[in-house]
C-alpha cells in the first residue's frame, strides 16, 4: 500500500519542485522517509534528499545552467537588497517583492558584467520568466497577485551554497 | 590642589567641551593623544587653552604624548554615554571583591562592629561598581552591534565577521555567564546568595543600627538584582542574536562576493545540483482517469436479455367446460392422472407441466367421486423434460352406480 497522494508527491518531485513545510505531501514525505529514500533509488536511481524545511529529488545528471542562473539571482538580489539597507534574510523569509522592485535592481546593480553575461537575467522580459516559470514551477517562488512574489523556503538551497564558499573546509554548521 | 574655583573648571568645561570631546574621540579610537594631535584640534578650535589643559589636569603627559585623565574621561563616557566595552576579567574584579567582603561580613559577624559597617559599606561600594559596570558594558555592547549593522565604518564583510565573532566570543558570552543565574559560579547568583543572608540579619542581627545598615544593604541588593537581570535579558534577547545575526548576513554577503567576483560563478564555482528534469513520466499524465475510465465501464453493466428469433408460439388456453365434457363422455375412468395426460396431448404433444396440473383441477369438480384402488399402485407420466409418479385414481359421476 502505497502513502497517501503516491503519485502527486512522485510527480511533483519529478517536475523539479522542492516540497516546502507548507505543502501538505511536506509531512507525508517525512512520515515515509525511509519508504521514500528507497524508492526514488530503486525506481529511478535518484536521490530523495531532505532539511527541515525542504524535499527535493537529485538526478545523477544535473541541470547546471538553471541552477546557476538561479544562484547568481540571489546572490545578487540579496547582495542589491544590502546596499539598499535592507534586510535580505527578511525580504526572503517574510517579505515579497514586485517585479519591478527585482527588475529595478538588477539594472541597476554594481554586478553588470555578470548579470549581462546571463541570457536569462540580462533583460526584465528574461528575469521575469526565470522567475514566473523556472522559479515558481520548482517552487522556489510563489507568485502573488498584482505581479508581486514570494520565495519559498528553497531559497536557503541558493544561498546556503554561496554561505559555504566563507566557510574553512570542514567547519560543520553549530547546532 | 588646583588653583582654580571648582566652578571655573566646570564652567571650563562647559565653554570647551567641543575641543575635549574631540581629543576624548581621539583617545577612544587611539588609546592615546599625540602632542601634534592636540595642536591641531586647538588650531581647529582657534583656542589657546592648553596650559589650562594641563593645570585642571584633563590632560596628563605620558611620555610625548597625552591622555585624559581617569575622572574627566569616566565623566565624559558617563555624558557622552560611550563605554568602552569592560573585558569579563575586568567584571570579574567586582565579582572577586564581592566574594571576599561577604566571606569577611560572615567570619566577623559577631566580632568589631566598626569594621563589620565598614565591610558592608564597602560591599555595597562594589556592589554599584559591579552594578554600573554591566550596564555600561551592555550599553556599549549594544552600541557596537548597531554600529557594526548600520556598518558605519564601511568594514568588508571579512572584517564584519571577524568583529561579531570577537564580540561574542570574548565580550557577550562571558558575560552572560557572569549574569546567567543557571551557573552556579555566576556573580549574580553571588549576589543573590547574598540576599538570602542579608535579608536574614536585618531581622536576626541584635543590634538595631547594625540591623537598618542590613536593611539598606539589603534593599540595593535588591535593585541591583532587579537591574542586573534586565540587563541579562537585552543580553541574551536581544544582544546575542542581533551579533549572531549580523555574522550569519556578513557570511551569506561575503558568500555572494566569492561566488560573483571576477565571474567566478561562470568559470570556478560549479553550482549547487539540481534535478534534472525528465521527459518520461513514471505515469503518463492521463494514467489514472483512462485507467478508472477502462475499469468503471464494466462497474455498472445491466443485465441483458437475448429473445431468440422465430415464429411466436401460439399460446394454450386451458378450456375448462371442453375438457369437463370430455371426461364425462368417458366416465368412469380407472386412472384419471394418465387421462389427463392423453387428453393435453393430444391437444399439444409438447405442454408444459403447469398446462399439465391445469387439467388436473378437473378432479376438484363436485360432480364426481374419486376412488383409490387397493392395494395403492401410481402411475407414471413422462413429459419432455419430467418424470411425474402420481397415484392411481378412479373417478366416475357422482349417484351413479357402476354397472357389474
Amino acid at each position: 500500500m502505497y502513502p497517501k497522494n503516491h503519485k502527486k508527491i512522485v510527480t511533483e518531485l519529478m517536475d523539479g519542485k522542492f516540497i516546502t513545510q507548507d505543502d501538505p505531501h511536506f509531512q507525508i514525505l517525512k512520515d515515509h522517509k525511509e519508504f521514500y529514500v528507497r524508492f526514488f533509488d530503486r525506481s529511478f536511481g535518484y536521490a530523495l534528499q531532505s532539511t527541515p524545511e525542504y524535499h527535493y529529488l537529485l538526478s545523477p545528471d544535473t541541470q547546471e545552467s538553471t541552477s546557476r542562473d538561479i544562484s547568481i539571482f540571489f546572490s545578487v538580489l540579496c547582495y542589491e537588497l544590502d546596499q539598499e539597507g535592507r534586510n535580505f534574510m527578511d525580504v526572503l523569509n517574510f517579505s515579497d517583492l514586485h517585479i519591478d522592485e527585482i527588475t529595478d535592481l538588477f539594472r541597476n546593480t554594481t554586478w553588470r558584467d555578470q548579470v549581462q553575461a546571463n541570457k536569462q537575467l540580462n533583460s526584465p522580459e528574461s528575469l521575469r520568466r526565470l522567475i514566473h516559470s523556472t522559479m515558481v514551477r520548482r517552487n522556489i517562488a510563489v507568485k502573488l497577485p498584482d505581479d508581486r512574489y514570494a520565495f519559498t523556503a528553497a531559497y536557503k538551497y541558493f544561498i546556503d551554497y554561496a554561505w559555504e564558499l566563507v566557510r574553512p573546509d570542514g567547519e560543520e554548521e553549530e547546532e | 590642589m588646583f588653583k582654580s574655583e571648582p566652578k571655573s573648571i566646570v564652567r571650563f568645561l562647559a565653554t570647551h567641551f567641543d575641543l575635549i570631546r574631540h581629543l576624548f574621540d581621539i583617545q577612544i579610537h587611539e588609546g592615546v593623544i599625540t602632542r601634534q594631535q592636540v595642536s591641531d584640534a586647538l588650531s581647529d578650535w582657534d583656542s589657546d587653552v592648553e596650559d589650562q589643559l594641563l593645570e585642571y589636569r584633563i590632560l596628563t603627559p605620558q611620555n610625548d604624548d597625552f591622555l585624559i585623565s581617569e575622572p574627566y574621561f569616566v565623566l565624559l563616557e558617563f555624558i557622552l554615554q560611550q563605554f568602552k566595552p569592560l573585558l569579563p576579567e575586568e567584571i570579574d574584579i567586582y565579582g572577586q571583591s564581592i566574594r571576599t567582603l561577604f566571606l569577611q561580613i560572615r567570619e566577623g559577624i559577631h566580632l568589631d562592629r566598626n569594621i563589620l559597617l565598614e565591610r558592608m559599606d564597602a560591599l555595597a561600594n562594589q556592589i554599584k561598581k559591579f552594578t554600573t559596570a554591566i550596564r555600561n558594558n551592555t550599553t556599549s555592547l549594544q552600541h557596537e552591534s548597531r554600529e557594526l549593522k548600520a556598518n558605519t565604518q564601511n568594514m568588508e564583510y571579512e572584517e564584519k565577521i571577524r568583529k561579531a565573532r570577537h564580540l561574542i566570543e570574548f565580550y557577550i558570552m562571558p558575560l552572560n555567564t557572569i549574569l546567567d543565574v543557571n551557573h552556579s559560579q555566576s556573580i549574580y547568583n553571588e549576589l543573590l546568595h547574598i540576599s538570602q543572608y542579608v535579608n536574614k540579619m536585618r531581622f536576626n542581627y541584635e543590634n538595631e543600627s547594625i540591623r537598618r545598615r542590613f536593611g539598606k544593604l539589603y534593599n540595593l541588593l535588591v535593585q541591583s538584582n532587579t537591574d542586573i537581570s534586565s540587563q541579562s535579558a537585552i543580553i541574551s534577547n536581544e544582544l546575542l542574536p542581533l551579533i549572531e545575526r549580523i555574522r550569519t548576513e556578513s557570511e551569506y554577503l561575503q558568500g555572494f562576493h566569492i561566488y560573483l567576483t571576477n565571474g567566478d560563478c561562470y568559470k570556478k564555482y560549479d553550482p549547487p545540483a539540481l534535478f534534472s528534469i525528465s521527459r518520461t513520466y513514471p505515469y503518463q499524465h492521463f494514467v489514472y482517469e483512462n485507467t478508472k475510465q477502462y475499469f468503471e465501464q464494466f462497474r455498472h453493466e445491466e443485465s441483458v436479455y437475448i429473445e431468440e428469433a422465430g415464429a411466436p408460439e401460439e399460446q394454450w388456453i386451458f378450456d375448462q367446460e371442453e375438457y369437463r365434457q370430455r371426461l364425462e363422455s368417458q366416465l368412469p375412468v380407472d386412472d384419471f392422472f394418465s387421462w389427463c395426460g392423453s387428453a393435453i396431448s393430444e391437444d399439444k404433444p409438447h405442454f408444459r407441466l403447469d398446462e399439465y396440473f391445469m387439467i388436473t383441477s378437473l378432479i376438484f369438480e363436485d360432480d364426481y367421486e374419486i376412488e383409490s384402488h387397493h392395494p395403492a399402485t401410481n402411475a407414471i407420466l413422462k413429459s419432455d423434460d419430467v418424470q411425474l409418479v402420481l397415484p392411481r385414481l378412479k373417478i366416475k359421476k357422482k349417484h351413479v352406480s357402476e354397472k357389474p
